[in-house]
Protein backbone atom coordinates (compact mmCIF):
# COMPACT_ATOMS: atom_id res chain seq x y z
CA UNK A 1 0.00 0.00 0.00
CA UNK A 2 2.03 2.82 -1.15
CA UNK A 3 -1.36 5.33 -1.17
CA UNK A 4 -1.44 7.87 1.26
CA UNK A 5 -4.80 7.13 3.43
CA UNK A 6 -6.59 11.04 3.73
CA UNK A 7 -9.62 12.13 4.84
CA UNK A 8 -12.76 14.07 3.41
CA UNK A 9 -15.72 15.64 4.11
CA UNK A 10 -18.78 14.15 3.16
CA UNK A 11 -22.29 14.72 1.99
CA UNK A 12 -25.56 12.16 3.44
CA UNK A 13 -28.69 12.90 2.88
CA UNK A 14 -31.30 12.60 5.20
CA UNK A 15 -35.55 12.25 4.51
CA UNK A 16 -37.71 13.65 3.23
CA UNK A 17 -38.71 9.97 4.35
CA UNK A 18 -37.03 9.17 7.30
CA UNK A 19 -38.93 8.35 10.84
CA UNK A 20 -36.86 10.91 12.86
CA UNK A 21 -38.28 13.78 10.50
CA UNK A 22 -41.74 13.68 12.26
CA UNK A 23 -43.59 14.31 8.48
CA UNK A 24 -41.67 15.22 5.69
CA UNK A 25 -38.68 16.93 6.05
CA UNK A 26 -35.27 16.67 4.03
CA UNK A 27 -31.55 17.29 5.56
CA UNK A 28 -28.61 17.68 3.78
CA UNK A 29 -25.70 17.01 5.79
CA UNK A 30 -22.02 17.44 5.54
CA UNK A 31 -20.19 15.36 8.21
CA UNK A 32 -16.65 15.02 9.00
CA UNK A 33 -16.88 11.70 10.29
CA UNK A 34 -19.52 11.64 12.86
CA UNK A 35 -19.79 14.90 13.21
CA UNK A 36 -21.91 17.25 11.68
CA UNK A 37 -20.06 20.42 9.57
CA UNK A 38 -23.33 22.01 7.94
CA UNK A 39 -26.83 20.91 7.93
CA UNK A 40 -29.34 22.23 5.53
CA UNK A 41 -32.89 21.72 5.97
CA UNK A 42 -35.36 21.21 2.84
CA UNK A 43 -38.68 22.42 3.30
CA UNK A 44 -41.74 22.48 1.54
CA UNK A 45 -42.84 18.90 0.82
CA UNK A 46 -45.83 19.60 2.51
CA UNK A 47 -46.80 22.81 1.09
CA UNK A 48 -50.61 23.17 0.40
CA UNK A 49 -51.09 26.55 -0.52
CA UNK A 50 -52.91 27.64 2.74
CA UNK A 51 -52.75 31.23 2.27
CA UNK A 52 -53.29 30.98 -1.36
CA UNK A 53 -56.51 28.92 -0.83
CA UNK A 54 -57.80 31.76 1.96
CA UNK A 55 -58.33 34.21 -0.88
CA UNK A 56 -60.76 31.66 -2.50
CA UNK A 57 -62.78 31.00 0.69
CA UNK A 58 -65.07 32.42 2.83
CA UNK A 59 -64.26 33.14 6.57
CA UNK A 60 -66.62 30.24 7.96
CA UNK A 61 -65.09 28.06 4.95
CA UNK A 62 -61.73 28.40 5.67
CA UNK A 63 -62.01 27.32 9.44
CA UNK A 64 -61.70 23.49 8.63
CA UNK A 65 -58.27 24.35 6.55
CA UNK A 66 -56.93 25.98 9.64
CA UNK A 67 -57.29 22.46 11.27
CA UNK A 68 -54.68 21.40 8.93
CA UNK A 69 -52.35 24.28 9.69
CA UNK A 70 -50.98 21.84 12.73
CA UNK A 71 -53.19 19.04 12.87
CA UNK A 72 -51.41 17.97 16.32
CA UNK A 73 -53.03 21.10 18.10
CA UNK A 74 -55.44 21.74 15.79
CA UNK A 75 -57.31 23.80 18.76
CA UNK A 76 -55.19 26.62 18.52
CA UNK A 77 -55.50 26.80 14.86
CA UNK A 78 -58.86 27.28 15.08
CA UNK A 79 -58.97 29.79 17.90
CA UNK A 80 -56.33 31.70 16.87
CA UNK A 81 -57.97 32.34 13.10
CA UNK A 82 -61.48 32.94 15.08
CA UNK A 83 -60.17 35.56 17.60
CA UNK A 84 -57.97 37.90 15.08
CA UNK A 85 -61.61 38.23 13.55
CA UNK A 86 -62.77 38.39 17.29
CA UNK A 87 -60.87 41.23 17.48
CA UNK A 88 -61.44 42.57 13.87
CA UNK A 89 -64.77 42.81 13.90
CA UNK A 90 -64.99 43.60 18.03
CA UNK A 91 -67.15 40.35 18.38
CA UNK A 92 -68.25 39.25 22.27
CA UNK A 93 -67.43 36.11 23.10
CA UNK A 94 -69.99 34.60 25.49
CA UNK A 95 -68.17 33.27 28.92
CA UNK A 96 -69.09 29.81 28.13
CA UNK A 97 -67.70 29.76 25.12
CA UNK A 98 -64.76 31.34 26.32
CA UNK A 99 -64.34 28.00 28.97
CA UNK A 100 -65.42 25.89 26.80
CA UNK A 101 -62.45 26.73 23.97
CA UNK A 102 -59.94 26.89 27.10
CA UNK A 103 -61.05 23.29 28.16
CA UNK A 104 -60.01 21.97 24.62
CA UNK A 105 -57.21 24.17 24.16
CA UNK A 106 -55.69 23.13 26.91
CA UNK A 107 -57.06 19.13 26.73
CA UNK A 108 -55.13 19.34 22.89
CA UNK A 109 -51.95 20.47 24.51
CA UNK A 110 -51.81 17.39 26.35
CA UNK A 111 -52.53 15.16 23.47
CA UNK A 112 -50.02 17.02 21.77
CA UNK A 113 -47.34 16.97 24.16
CA UNK A 114 -47.76 13.45 24.65
CA UNK A 115 -47.30 13.14 20.95
CA UNK A 116 -44.17 14.35 21.42
CA UNK A 117 -43.07 12.70 24.09
CA UNK A 118 -43.78 9.27 22.52
CA UNK A 119 -41.95 9.66 19.20
CA UNK A 120 -39.15 11.96 20.63
CA UNK A 121 -38.67 9.12 23.52
CA UNK A 122 -39.07 6.80 20.25
CA UNK A 123 -36.20 8.75 18.28
CA UNK A 124 -33.57 7.66 21.29
CA UNK A 125 -34.77 4.12 21.79
CA UNK A 126 -37.12 3.80 24.41
CA UNK A 127 -40.64 2.30 23.06
CA UNK A 128 -42.46 2.28 26.01
CA UNK A 129 -43.16 5.71 26.65
CA UNK A 130 -45.22 5.75 23.21
CA UNK A 131 -47.21 3.06 24.35
CA UNK A 132 -47.85 5.16 27.44
CA UNK A 133 -48.43 8.20 25.60
CA UNK A 134 -51.14 6.55 23.35
CA UNK A 135 -53.11 5.15 25.51
CA UNK A 136 -53.29 8.71 27.59
CA UNK A 137 -53.96 10.26 24.22
CA UNK A 138 -56.49 7.90 23.47
CA UNK A 139 -58.88 9.30 26.19
CA UNK A 140 -58.51 12.80 25.05
CA UNK A 141 -59.42 12.13 21.60
CA UNK A 142 -62.32 10.28 22.76
CA UNK A 143 -63.28 13.34 24.78
CA UNK A 144 -62.50 15.43 21.57
CA UNK A 145 -65.03 13.29 19.69
CA UNK A 146 -67.55 13.28 22.16
CA UNK A 147 -67.62 16.93 21.76
CA UNK A 148 -67.26 17.92 18.24
CA UNK A 149 -67.47 14.44 16.58
CA UNK A 150 -63.71 14.87 14.81
CA UNK A 151 -60.73 12.91 16.67
CA UNK A 152 -58.45 15.45 14.61
CA UNK A 153 -59.68 18.15 12.69
CA UNK A 154 -61.82 19.49 15.12
CA UNK A 155 -63.58 22.38 12.69
CA UNK A 156 -64.96 23.04 16.54
CA UNK A 157 -64.75 26.94 17.03
CA UNK A 158 -66.63 29.81 15.48
CA UNK A 159 -66.21 33.52 15.06
CA UNK A 160 -68.21 34.09 18.59
CA UNK A 161 -67.77 30.84 19.87
CA UNK A 162 -67.90 27.34 19.67
CA UNK A 163 -69.81 25.15 16.91
CA UNK A 164 -72.34 23.51 19.61
CA UNK A 165 -71.90 23.12 23.21
CA UNK A 166 -71.01 20.57 25.41
CA UNK A 167 -72.50 17.06 25.83
CA UNK A 168 -74.03 16.67 29.02
CA UNK A 169 -71.59 13.40 29.81
CA UNK A 170 -68.31 15.69 28.86
CA UNK A 171 -67.74 17.38 32.14
CA UNK A 172 -67.85 14.47 34.16
CA UNK A 173 -65.78 12.39 31.58
CA UNK A 174 -63.34 15.47 31.45
CA UNK A 175 -63.10 15.64 35.16
CA UNK A 176 -62.42 11.63 35.63
CA UNK A 177 -59.77 12.37 33.20
CA UNK A 178 -57.83 14.94 34.86
CA UNK A 179 -57.79 13.22 37.98
CA UNK A 180 -56.35 10.22 35.94
CA UNK A 181 -53.73 12.46 34.01
CA UNK A 182 -52.43 13.45 36.67
CA UNK A 183 -50.64 10.19 38.44
CA UNK A 184 -49.72 9.07 34.84
CA UNK A 185 -47.43 11.96 34.36
CA UNK A 186 -44.86 10.31 37.06
CA UNK A 187 -45.01 7.32 35.12
CA UNK A 188 -43.25 8.80 32.30
CA UNK A 189 -40.84 10.67 34.16
CA UNK A 190 -40.51 7.48 36.68
CA UNK A 191 -39.45 5.73 32.83
CA UNK A 192 -37.25 8.81 31.49
CA UNK A 193 -36.21 11.82 33.78
CA UNK A 194 -33.34 10.46 36.09
CA UNK A 195 -32.67 7.19 33.32
CA UNK A 196 -29.23 7.27 32.89
CA UNK A 197 -29.25 6.65 29.20
CA UNK A 198 -31.60 9.36 28.73
CA UNK A 199 -29.12 11.88 30.63
CA UNK A 200 -26.60 10.55 28.45
CA UNK A 201 -28.24 11.48 25.18
CA UNK A 202 -30.00 14.51 26.39
CA UNK A 203 -27.60 16.43 29.04
CA UNK A 204 -25.82 18.99 27.48
CA UNK A 205 -27.04 18.48 23.87
CA UNK A 206 -28.04 20.90 21.50
CA UNK A 207 -27.98 23.91 23.77
CA UNK A 208 -29.56 26.83 22.00
CA UNK A 209 -28.64 30.21 24.16
CA UNK A 210 -31.58 32.64 24.98
CA UNK A 211 -29.95 35.07 22.65
CA UNK A 212 -29.78 32.96 19.51
CA UNK A 213 -33.10 31.65 20.31
CA UNK A 214 -34.51 34.90 20.23
CA UNK A 215 -32.69 36.20 17.21
CA UNK A 216 -33.88 33.50 15.12
CA UNK A 217 -37.77 33.64 17.35
CA UNK A 218 -37.51 30.94 18.55
CA UNK A 219 -40.77 30.75 21.09
CA UNK A 220 -42.99 28.19 22.91
CA UNK A 221 -41.52 25.64 25.32
CA UNK A 222 -38.03 25.90 23.31
CA UNK A 223 -37.85 29.50 24.43
CA UNK A 224 -38.78 28.67 27.79
CA UNK A 225 -36.02 26.28 28.42
CA UNK A 226 -33.77 28.93 27.98
CA UNK A 227 -34.76 30.14 31.59
CA UNK A 228 -36.62 32.55 29.72
CA UNK A 229 -39.96 33.31 31.50
CA UNK A 230 -42.67 34.44 28.80
CA UNK A 231 -45.57 32.84 27.78
CA UNK A 232 -48.87 34.69 26.17
CA UNK A 233 -50.82 33.29 28.22
CA UNK A 234 -49.55 34.41 31.00
CA UNK A 235 -47.98 37.68 29.69
CA UNK A 236 -50.60 38.71 27.18
CA UNK A 237 -53.78 36.77 28.57
CA UNK A 238 -56.56 36.05 26.16
CA UNK A 239 -59.90 34.96 26.23
CA UNK A 240 -60.15 34.01 30.41
CA UNK A 241 -56.51 32.41 30.82
CA UNK A 242 -55.92 35.08 33.67
CA UNK A 243 -58.57 33.86 36.03
CA UNK A 244 -56.88 30.49 36.52
CA UNK A 245 -53.58 29.95 38.50
CA UNK A 246 -50.87 28.20 36.57
CA UNK A 247 -47.05 28.40 37.29
CA UNK A 248 -44.99 29.12 33.59
CA UNK A 249 -42.10 26.17 33.54
CA UNK A 250 -38.72 27.33 32.60
CA UNK A 251 -35.60 25.28 32.20
CA UNK A 252 -31.74 26.40 32.47
CA UNK A 253 -29.26 25.38 30.60
CA UNK A 254 -31.88 25.10 27.21
CA UNK A 255 -30.20 21.82 26.25
CA UNK A 256 -32.57 18.59 25.23
CA UNK A 257 -33.49 17.68 28.14
CA UNK A 258 -34.90 20.90 29.82
CA UNK A 259 -36.75 21.09 26.47
CA UNK A 260 -38.07 17.28 27.63
CA UNK A 261 -38.65 18.75 31.17
CA UNK A 262 -40.19 22.08 30.25
CA UNK A 263 -42.54 19.96 28.92
CA UNK A 264 -43.38 17.37 31.13
CA UNK A 265 -43.86 20.06 33.45
CA UNK A 266 -46.18 22.14 30.99
CA UNK A 267 -48.58 18.93 30.60
CA UNK A 268 -49.07 19.45 34.36
CA UNK A 269 -49.92 22.48 34.38
CA UNK A 270 -52.22 22.39 31.51
CA UNK A 271 -54.07 19.48 33.22
CA UNK A 272 -54.40 21.76 36.06
CA UNK A 273 -55.68 24.75 34.55
CA UNK A 274 -58.35 22.12 32.73
CA UNK A 275 -59.01 21.27 35.78
CA UNK A 276 -59.75 24.45 37.04
CA UNK A 277 -61.76 25.55 33.55
CA UNK A 278 -64.28 22.63 34.33
CA UNK A 279 -64.93 23.43 37.94
CA UNK A 280 -65.63 27.13 36.84
CA UNK A 281 -67.07 27.01 34.03
CA UNK A 282 -70.82 28.61 33.77
CA UNK A 283 -74.02 27.96 31.88
CA UNK A 284 -74.97 30.23 29.41
CA UNK A 285 -74.76 30.67 25.28
CA UNK A 286 -71.75 28.87 23.58
CA UNK A 287 -71.70 31.05 20.66
CA UNK A 288 -73.21 34.58 19.62
CA UNK A 289 -74.98 34.62 16.63
CA UNK A 290 -72.60 35.76 13.90
CA UNK A 291 -74.32 35.59 10.23
CA UNK A 292 -72.87 32.61 8.08
CA UNK A 293 -71.67 35.22 5.53
CA UNK A 294 -69.72 37.01 7.84
CA UNK A 295 -68.21 40.03 6.68
CA UNK A 296 -65.72 41.92 9.34
CA UNK A 297 -65.29 45.49 8.19
CA UNK A 298 -62.07 46.47 5.95
CA UNK A 299 -58.85 46.44 8.30
CA UNK A 300 -55.92 44.25 9.63
CA UNK A 301 -55.21 42.82 12.22
CA UNK A 302 -52.21 40.78 13.79
CA UNK A 303 -52.82 38.57 16.53
CA UNK A 304 -50.86 35.79 18.79
CA UNK A 305 -51.83 32.85 20.63
CA UNK A 306 -49.28 30.65 23.08
CA UNK A 307 -49.88 27.45 21.00
CA UNK A 308 -48.62 23.96 21.70
CA UNK A 309 -45.42 24.71 20.14
CA UNK A 310 -45.16 28.54 20.32
CA UNK A 311 -46.27 31.66 18.96
CA UNK A 312 -49.14 31.05 16.12
CA UNK A 313 -49.89 34.32 14.55
CA UNK A 314 -52.72 34.93 12.09
CA UNK A 315 -52.04 38.15 9.86
CA UNK A 316 -55.24 39.34 8.04
CA UNK A 317 -56.24 41.49 6.35
CA UNK A 318 -59.97 42.47 5.26
CA UNK A 319 -61.34 44.14 2.16
CA UNK A 320 -65.03 44.20 4.11
CA UNK A 321 -66.08 41.26 1.79
CA UNK A 322 -66.73 37.80 2.87
CA UNK A 323 -63.73 36.96 1.66
CA UNK A 324 -60.51 37.15 3.48
CA UNK A 325 -58.01 39.35 0.79
CA UNK A 326 -54.81 38.02 2.58
CA UNK A 327 -54.20 35.51 5.62
CA UNK A 328 -50.62 35.09 6.80
CA UNK A 329 -50.25 32.40 9.02
CA UNK A 330 -47.28 33.04 11.25
CA UNK A 331 -46.55 29.60 13.14
CA UNK A 332 -44.01 28.69 15.54
CA UNK A 333 -42.48 25.29 13.81
CA UNK A 334 -41.45 27.60 10.68
CA UNK A 335 -39.09 29.59 12.77
CA UNK A 336 -38.18 27.12 15.36
CA UNK A 337 -36.76 25.10 12.52
CA UNK A 338 -34.31 27.74 11.10
CA UNK A 339 -32.69 27.77 14.12
CA UNK A 340 -31.95 24.02 13.56
CA UNK A 341 -28.74 24.32 11.29
CA UNK A 342 -26.63 27.11 14.07
CA UNK A 343 -27.21 24.75 16.68
CA UNK A 344 -26.50 21.22 15.38
CA UNK A 345 -22.80 22.14 14.12
CA UNK A 346 -20.44 20.11 15.82
CA UNK A 347 -22.98 17.71 16.71
CA UNK A 348 -22.79 13.83 16.58
CA UNK A 349 -25.16 12.66 13.76
CA UNK A 350 -27.18 10.29 16.19
CA UNK A 351 -27.55 13.37 18.13
CA UNK A 352 -29.26 15.80 15.50
CA UNK A 353 -32.07 12.78 16.01
CA UNK A 354 -32.47 13.58 19.75
CA UNK A 355 -32.37 17.65 18.71
CA UNK A 356 -34.56 17.59 16.03
CA UNK A 357 -37.05 15.42 17.94
CA UNK A 358 -36.88 17.63 20.79
CA UNK A 359 -37.70 20.71 19.18
CA UNK A 360 -41.34 19.53 18.66
CA UNK A 361 -41.18 20.66 15.18
CA UNK A 362 -44.57 19.59 12.73
CA UNK A 363 -43.98 20.01 8.96
CA UNK A 364 -47.62 20.79 7.70
CA UNK A 365 -46.68 23.47 10.81
CA UNK A 366 -44.12 24.65 8.58
CA UNK A 367 -44.84 24.18 5.36
CA UNK A 368 -48.19 25.61 5.48
CA UNK B 1 -43.40 52.31 26.07
CA UNK B 2 -46.59 54.33 25.40
CA UNK B 3 -47.57 54.04 21.48
CA UNK B 4 -47.78 57.51 20.97
CA UNK B 5 -43.71 57.84 22.44
CA UNK B 6 -42.46 54.95 19.83
CA UNK B 7 -44.29 57.17 17.20
CA UNK B 8 -42.46 60.22 18.54
CA UNK B 9 -39.07 58.91 18.69
CA UNK B 10 -39.41 57.27 15.05
CA UNK B 11 -40.55 60.74 13.11
CA UNK B 12 -37.66 62.30 14.96
CA UNK B 13 -35.24 59.80 14.32
CA UNK B 14 -36.32 59.94 10.39
CA UNK B 15 -38.64 62.52 9.60
CA UNK B 16 -41.06 62.69 6.71
CA UNK B 17 -40.10 59.05 5.75
CA UNK B 18 -42.61 57.56 8.06
CA UNK B 19 -46.63 58.00 7.91
CA UNK B 20 -49.46 56.55 10.44
CA UNK B 21 -51.30 53.63 9.57
CA UNK B 22 -53.34 51.01 11.50
CA UNK B 23 -53.48 47.50 12.73
CA UNK B 24 -55.60 45.82 14.80
CA UNK B 25 -54.20 44.48 18.00
CA UNK B 26 -50.88 45.28 17.01
CA UNK B 27 -50.06 49.23 17.14
CA UNK B 28 -48.53 51.27 16.88
CA UNK B 29 -48.18 50.87 13.02
CA UNK B 30 -46.05 52.94 10.36
CA UNK B 31 -45.56 53.33 7.08
CA UNK B 32 -41.83 53.57 6.02
CA UNK B 33 -39.83 54.74 3.11
CA UNK B 34 -38.34 51.61 1.39
CA UNK B 35 -35.06 53.20 1.07
CA UNK B 36 -34.61 53.68 4.63
CA UNK B 37 -35.68 49.74 6.10
CA UNK B 38 -32.56 48.98 7.20
CA UNK B 39 -31.85 51.73 8.81
CA UNK B 40 -34.79 51.75 10.80
CA UNK B 41 -34.56 48.30 11.49
CA UNK B 42 -30.86 48.71 13.49
CA UNK B 43 -32.40 51.89 15.37
CA UNK B 44 -35.65 50.00 16.26
CA UNK B 45 -33.07 47.26 17.53
CA UNK B 46 -30.40 49.29 18.80
CA UNK B 47 -31.90 51.67 20.68
CA UNK B 48 -32.56 50.77 24.38
CA UNK B 49 -36.07 52.19 24.49
CA UNK B 50 -37.08 50.62 21.57
CA UNK B 51 -35.14 47.30 22.02
CA UNK B 52 -37.71 45.72 19.44
CA UNK B 53 -35.89 41.94 19.66
CA UNK B 54 -38.37 39.90 18.06
CA UNK B 55 -38.88 39.59 14.76
CA UNK B 56 -42.42 37.70 15.39
CA UNK B 57 -43.71 37.60 11.89
CA UNK B 58 -43.02 38.92 8.11
CA UNK B 59 -46.00 38.99 5.48
CA UNK B 60 -45.89 39.91 1.86
CA UNK B 61 -49.04 41.23 0.32
CA UNK B 62 -50.23 42.25 -3.00
CA UNK B 63 -52.20 45.37 -3.35
CA UNK B 64 -52.47 45.19 -7.15
CA UNK B 65 -51.04 48.09 -8.05
CA UNK B 66 -48.02 47.79 -5.76
CA UNK B 67 -46.87 45.19 -3.20
CA UNK B 68 -46.49 45.29 0.80
CA UNK B 69 -43.63 44.06 3.30
CA UNK B 70 -45.10 43.94 6.46
CA UNK B 71 -42.63 43.55 9.88
CA UNK B 72 -44.62 42.98 12.89
CA UNK B 73 -42.00 43.35 16.05
CA UNK B 74 -42.26 42.85 19.57
CA UNK B 75 -40.18 43.90 22.42
CA UNK B 76 -39.41 41.59 25.44
CA UNK B 77 -37.70 43.80 27.44
CA UNK B 78 -40.23 46.54 27.17
CA UNK B 79 -43.36 44.59 25.91
CA UNK B 80 -44.63 46.64 22.96
CA UNK B 81 -45.41 46.04 19.66
CA UNK B 82 -45.03 47.90 16.59
CA UNK B 83 -45.88 46.61 12.72
CA UNK B 84 -43.70 48.86 9.72
CA UNK B 85 -45.31 48.55 6.65
CA UNK B 86 -43.34 49.14 3.68
CA UNK B 87 -44.76 49.92 0.15
CA UNK B 88 -43.18 48.92 -2.70
CA UNK B 89 -43.73 49.08 -6.39
CA UNK B 90 -45.58 47.01 -9.12
CA UNK B 91 -42.98 46.76 -11.13
CA UNK B 92 -39.39 45.36 -10.15
CA UNK B 93 -40.29 45.33 -6.20
CA UNK B 94 -36.97 45.00 -4.58
CA UNK B 95 -36.02 45.86 -0.59
CA UNK B 96 -32.87 45.39 1.29
CA UNK B 97 -32.69 42.69 3.24
CA UNK B 98 -33.29 42.52 6.86
CA UNK B 99 -31.47 39.29 7.75
CA UNK B 100 -28.27 40.59 9.29
CA UNK B 101 -30.37 43.01 11.92
CA UNK B 102 -32.52 39.60 13.18
CA UNK B 103 -32.12 36.22 11.61
CA UNK B 104 -35.32 35.67 11.84
CA UNK B 105 -35.89 37.21 8.56
CA UNK B 106 -34.05 34.61 6.38
CA UNK B 107 -36.70 32.20 6.09
CA UNK B 108 -39.54 34.52 5.49
CA UNK B 109 -37.92 36.76 3.11
CA UNK B 110 -36.98 33.51 1.17
CA UNK B 111 -41.06 32.59 1.20
CA UNK B 112 -41.78 36.21 0.49
CA UNK B 113 -39.21 36.46 -2.67
CA UNK B 114 -40.81 32.91 -3.65
CA UNK B 115 -44.29 33.51 -3.41
CA UNK B 116 -44.66 37.25 -4.67
CA UNK B 117 -41.64 37.18 -6.75
CA UNK B 118 -40.19 40.22 -4.37
CA UNK B 119 -36.35 40.38 -4.38
CA UNK B 120 -34.41 41.39 -1.05
CA UNK B 121 -31.14 42.47 -1.67
CA UNK B 122 -28.10 41.36 0.19
CA UNK B 123 -30.11 38.32 1.02
CA UNK B 124 -27.23 35.95 2.59
CA UNK B 125 -29.13 32.93 1.63
CA UNK B 126 -31.83 33.54 -1.51
CA UNK B 127 -32.84 30.35 -2.66
CA UNK B 128 -36.37 28.71 -2.60
CA UNK B 129 -38.01 27.65 0.18
CA UNK B 130 -41.54 26.23 0.44
CA UNK B 131 -42.08 25.52 -4.17
CA UNK B 132 -40.42 22.95 -5.86
CA UNK B 133 -37.10 22.89 -6.89
CA UNK B 134 -38.02 23.21 -10.97
CA UNK B 135 -41.24 25.35 -10.00
CA UNK B 136 -41.59 27.54 -13.35
CA UNK B 137 -44.75 28.85 -12.83
CA UNK B 138 -44.37 32.31 -11.80
CA UNK B 139 -45.32 34.07 -8.36
CA UNK B 140 -48.79 32.11 -7.10
CA UNK B 141 -49.57 34.72 -4.22
CA UNK B 142 -49.38 37.58 -6.46
CA UNK B 143 -53.32 38.07 -7.20
CA UNK B 144 -53.53 38.22 -11.15
CA UNK B 145 -51.56 34.64 -10.82
CA UNK B 146 -53.58 32.03 -12.59
CA UNK B 147 -52.62 28.16 -12.21
CA UNK B 148 -54.08 24.92 -13.73
CA UNK B 149 -56.21 24.35 -10.96
CA UNK B 150 -56.72 27.56 -9.23
CA UNK B 151 -60.04 29.66 -10.49
CA UNK B 152 -61.08 32.85 -8.60
CA UNK B 153 -64.31 32.23 -7.32
CA UNK B 154 -66.69 35.68 -7.65
CA UNK B 155 -67.49 37.38 -5.13
CA UNK B 156 -71.49 36.55 -3.59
Amino acid sequence: MTEELRTEEFEVNMGPQHPSTHGVCRFVLKMDGEQIVDLVPHVGYLHRALEKIAENRTYLQYIPFTDRIDYVSAMFCNYGFCLALEKLAKVEVPERAEYIRVIMMELNRIASHLIWLGTFALDIGAVTPFLYAFREREKIMDLFEMVCGQRMTFNYMRVGGVSRDLNPEFIPKAKEFTDYFEPKVDEYEDILTNNPIFLARTKGIGVLPKKLAIDYSVTGPNLRATGFKWDLRKNEPYSVYDRFSFEIPTGGNSDTWDRYMVRIREMREANRIAKQALEQIPEGDFRKKVPVLFKPPAGEVYTRVESTRGEMGFYIISDGTTKPYRVKLRTASFSNLAVLPEITKGCLIADLVAIFASFDVIMPDVDR
Amino acid sequence: MDPEKIKKALLEKFPEKIEEKEVCDFSPALQVDKDIILEVSRFLKGSKELSYDLLSCMVGVDRGDGFEVIYCLFSFEQKHKLTLKVPLPKDNPEIESVTPVWNAANWHEREIAELFGIKFLNHPDPRGILLPEDWDEGYPMRRDWEGRDFVRLPEK
